[in-house]
């Protein structure tokens, strides 16, 4: 879970990424040669940058005859979500099992 | 322009809660000034190898970490202190990243020896904020994506 987590927070970090991730949000789904356009980075580095995307659960691609089309994922903001919710949850059990344990030793003296 | 969040979308403040046998002022001390006696360092730290964590109870208080080799890590900042009813402090939930986020922690008196302990933790449209900010020289908007992206998501 935390290794996602983080994949999600790394893909977010870059700005091509982000610029990626704006124009699937608000065109939908794309062909790469249009997520490339003028972006100031290689084609290559576009399909990079995606397969990044991909791997943390942001986008999804499928491929339609010759070309391979990329829409949003909602996944990956899902498992970062839900690590959020483990990680308070976690750390509330933690704080009442303090509380219940200062009032046995509060009884004890 | 200001977006709100849609309703039911993925980054909107998460909430937890738990009722504790503790009057709400010891309630409320124990979350702050006492929270290196429970917060499960182990796993969630900044640094490291800690020893300790401090709680400055103030407003502009500091939050952070003392490890093992006598350095500290900061975790946040106290932005609102209202003992024992509220505290409200930024998080950086990653610190390598430097973008923070911000938690408020509600405690209401159910009897006078039983509180209720509510933690929202906010302001995730601020990781994109930040980025911005601090890595780079581009100022053209991503301020908020990540809430809209999230809409975006939702609505799919």
């Amino acid at each position: 879970m935390t290794a996602t987590y983080d994949a999600v927070l790394d893909a977010l970090g870059d700005r091509t990424r982000r610029t990626v991730l704006e124009r699937l949000r608000d065109d939908g789904p794309l062909p790469v040669v249009a997520i490339a356009r003028d972006l100031p980075v290689s084609r290559p580095a576009v399909s990079q940058h995606l397969k990044v995307l991909k791997d943390a659960g942001l986008v999804v691609d499928r491929q339609e005859g010759t070309r391979r089309i990329y829409a949003i994922d909602p996944t990956g903001l899902s498992l970062l979500r839900a690590y959020v919710e483990a990680f308070w949850q976690g750390a509330l059990i933690r704080y009442a099992q303090a509380a219940e344990a200062g009032l046995s030793s509060d009884a004890d003296q | 322009m200001a977006h709100q969040p849609a309703p039911g979308g993925l980054l909107q403040p998460v909430r937890q809660s738990v009722r504790i046998r503790r009057p709400i002022e010891t309630a409320f001390e124990l979350f702050t000034r006492d929270i290196g006696s429970w917060w499960p360092v182990e796993t969630h730290h900044a640094r490291g190898d800690v020893v300790g964590v401090v709680f400055e109870g103030r407003l502009g208080g500091r939050i952070y970490e003392r490890c093992g080799d006598g350095e500290t890590a900061d975790w946040g900042e106290v932005l609102e202190w209202d003992p024992p009813r509220r505290v409200v402090f930024t998080w950086l939930p990653s610190v390598s990243r430097g973008a923070a986020t911000e938690v408020e922690v509600r405690f209401t008196a159910v009897d006078p020896t039983t509180t209720q302990v509510e933690v929202e933790h906010r302001g995730w449209e601020r990781l994109g904020d930040r980025a911005v900010e601090t890595r780079t020289s581009y100022l053209n908007g991503w301020p908020g994506v990540i809430r809209r992206f999230v809409e975006a998501g939702g609505a799919a």
